[in-house]
């Protein structure tokens, strides 16, 4: 484990260093505060500190204070070294922000200890930091198929269009929905059509960049979402993501079945300043004409004009079994 | 019998010091050297500050000689050091040379000490 020893007696400092590397601390000195905060600021910082109390540019204490004004870093353990023993100058120590404390001279067995209780803090952290991540993991994703979940993804879209209209960009919101999927579960259970959407989800993640948004709508409808997209290129994005779910049949405990999509696309720079919600309306309107006209299918929602179907290279409705 | 060697007048513990290190002698070299090096300029840097009536000057240095003279166990001229530093933080001025004339002598064989153990740990 990494540690950082402050101090500015280079006696001390060459001593704890010793006795630190035989216990296989992988060790980091400085000789000032200023450093030590330095140090700990930095991405991959040791999480472990000895500081002595009386240091040039910044005391111990400051140090504290200074490494605990900054919350979003990792938790630093931090001990201070004194020789100061009085009452008040170990409250103050505490207070500002120092865990622990050690009187000088060291005993090496003593600090080892107070060491370990350090780590045991710090690993406690990182089970309570995981905890918290998996937490929120649980709260915005799907668990089906680990894409964005339908409140997040609704965000994001609110979040994206409201951004293109500032940089007068335009964001691409398809909308897909797997043909006939009912009949998947109907004919080979649930556990076949959770596998299928798995798939689905695998598939249309692989075909987007990696700052494009794809979320679960609903059963088995997804929200994708292309940032800074041109028009043209979205059109043609749409189609890929088509083909994507289409062209490989999905395997399966039921064996391989073929699975299509059809897919209503909307360009935000086409539609002015809408609301999400009005957005989302004409966008499932295209993505229903995209059903009447065959399914399997790209249709865009464009304002007042008849909807247009993408040009689909291949012939629409192939189907794998 | 040698200082070096625990005879009475002994100014280090080394008994204590070997522990501290571990019985690393390669380690306790280290520290001696770095003990030479820096102890003269700290000791002279407290003579000047007592000279010149800076309490403030006089209580930092002694600090740091008293931790540097614990961490050698020296612990008699460690608590000579820690008296200075109460006496010039409390800016008691008049007290300060009488107290720095006493840690002086203290120290008086302290290097000389450490450059015997030296030579005699040197193979």
């Amino acid at each position: 484990m990494k540690i950082l020893i402050a101090d500015d007696d280079a006696l001390s400092r060459r001593l704890l260093e010793k006795t630190l590397e035989r216990a296989a601390y992988a060790v980091t000195t400085v000789a000032d505060g200023r450093r030590a905060v330095e140090v700990l600021s930095k991405p991959d910082a040791p999480r472990l500190a000895l500081l002595d109390w009386m240091m040039p540019e910044l005391d111990g204490p400051e140090v504290c204070r200074e490494i605990r004004k900054h919350r979003e870093q990792g938790y630093v353990y931090m001990i201070l070294l004194t020789s100061r023993e009085s009452k008040e100058d170990i409250v103050a120590g505490l207070e500002s922000g120092a865990d622990d404390y050690l009187v000088k001279p060291f005993d090496a067995d003593e600090l080892k200890a107070r060491l370990r209780t350090g780590e045991r803090i710090l690993h406690l952290e990182d089970r309570l930091v995981e905890a918290r991540e998996q937490m929120r993991f649980k709260a915005t994703h799907d668990p089906l198929t680990f894409l964005w979940n339908r409140g997040v993804i609704m965000d994001l879209m609110g979040r994206e269009l409201t951004r293109s209209q500032r940089e007068h960009g335009c964001t691409a919101v398809i909308l897909g929905d797997l043909d006939h999927f009912k009949n998947v579960n109907d004919t080979h259970g649930h556990l076949v059509g959770d596998q299928v959407l798995r798939e689905v989800a695998r598939r249309l993640l692989q075909s987007v960049r990696s700052y494009d948004f794809v979320g679960r709508y609903g059963g088995e409808e997804f929200l994708t979402l292309l940032n800074n997209c041109p028009p043209v290129s979205a059109l043609v994005r749409a189609e890929e993501i088509r083909k994507a779910i289409c062209t490989r049949p999905v395997q399966t405990d039921a064996g391989p079945l073929g699975i299509t999509m059809s897919l209503g696309v909307l360009l935000s720079c086409d539609w002015g300043h809408r609301p999400a919600d009005e957005l989302l309306r004409e966008v499932d309107a295209a993505l229903y004409a995209a059903k009447t006209a065959g399914r399997n299918c790209v249709m865009q929602a464009k304002p007042e004009e008849p909807r247009e179907r993408v040009p689909t290279p291949q012939p629409a409705g192939e189907h794998f079994r | 019998m040698n200082k070096a060697n625990g005879s009475e007048a002994s100014c280090v513990n080394w008994s204590e010091l070997l522990a501290r290190v571990d019985n690393d002698r390669e380690l306790l070299c280290d520290l001696l050297s770095i003990f030479k090096r820096e102890f003269p300029e700290h000791l002279q840097a407290l003579r000047n500050a007592v000279a010149c009536n800076d309490s403030a000057l006089a209580a930092r240095v002694s600090h740091t000689l008293k931790g540097m003279l614990a961490n050698m166990a020296v612990t008699k001229a460690a608590d000579y050091a820690s008296r200075l530093e109460r006496l010039a933080r409390a800016g008691e001025i008049a007290s300060l040379g009488g107290a720095f004339d006493a840690f002086e002598k203290e120290v008086q064989g302290l290097l000389p000490e450490m450059e015997s153990y030296t030579a005699e740990a040197r193979p």
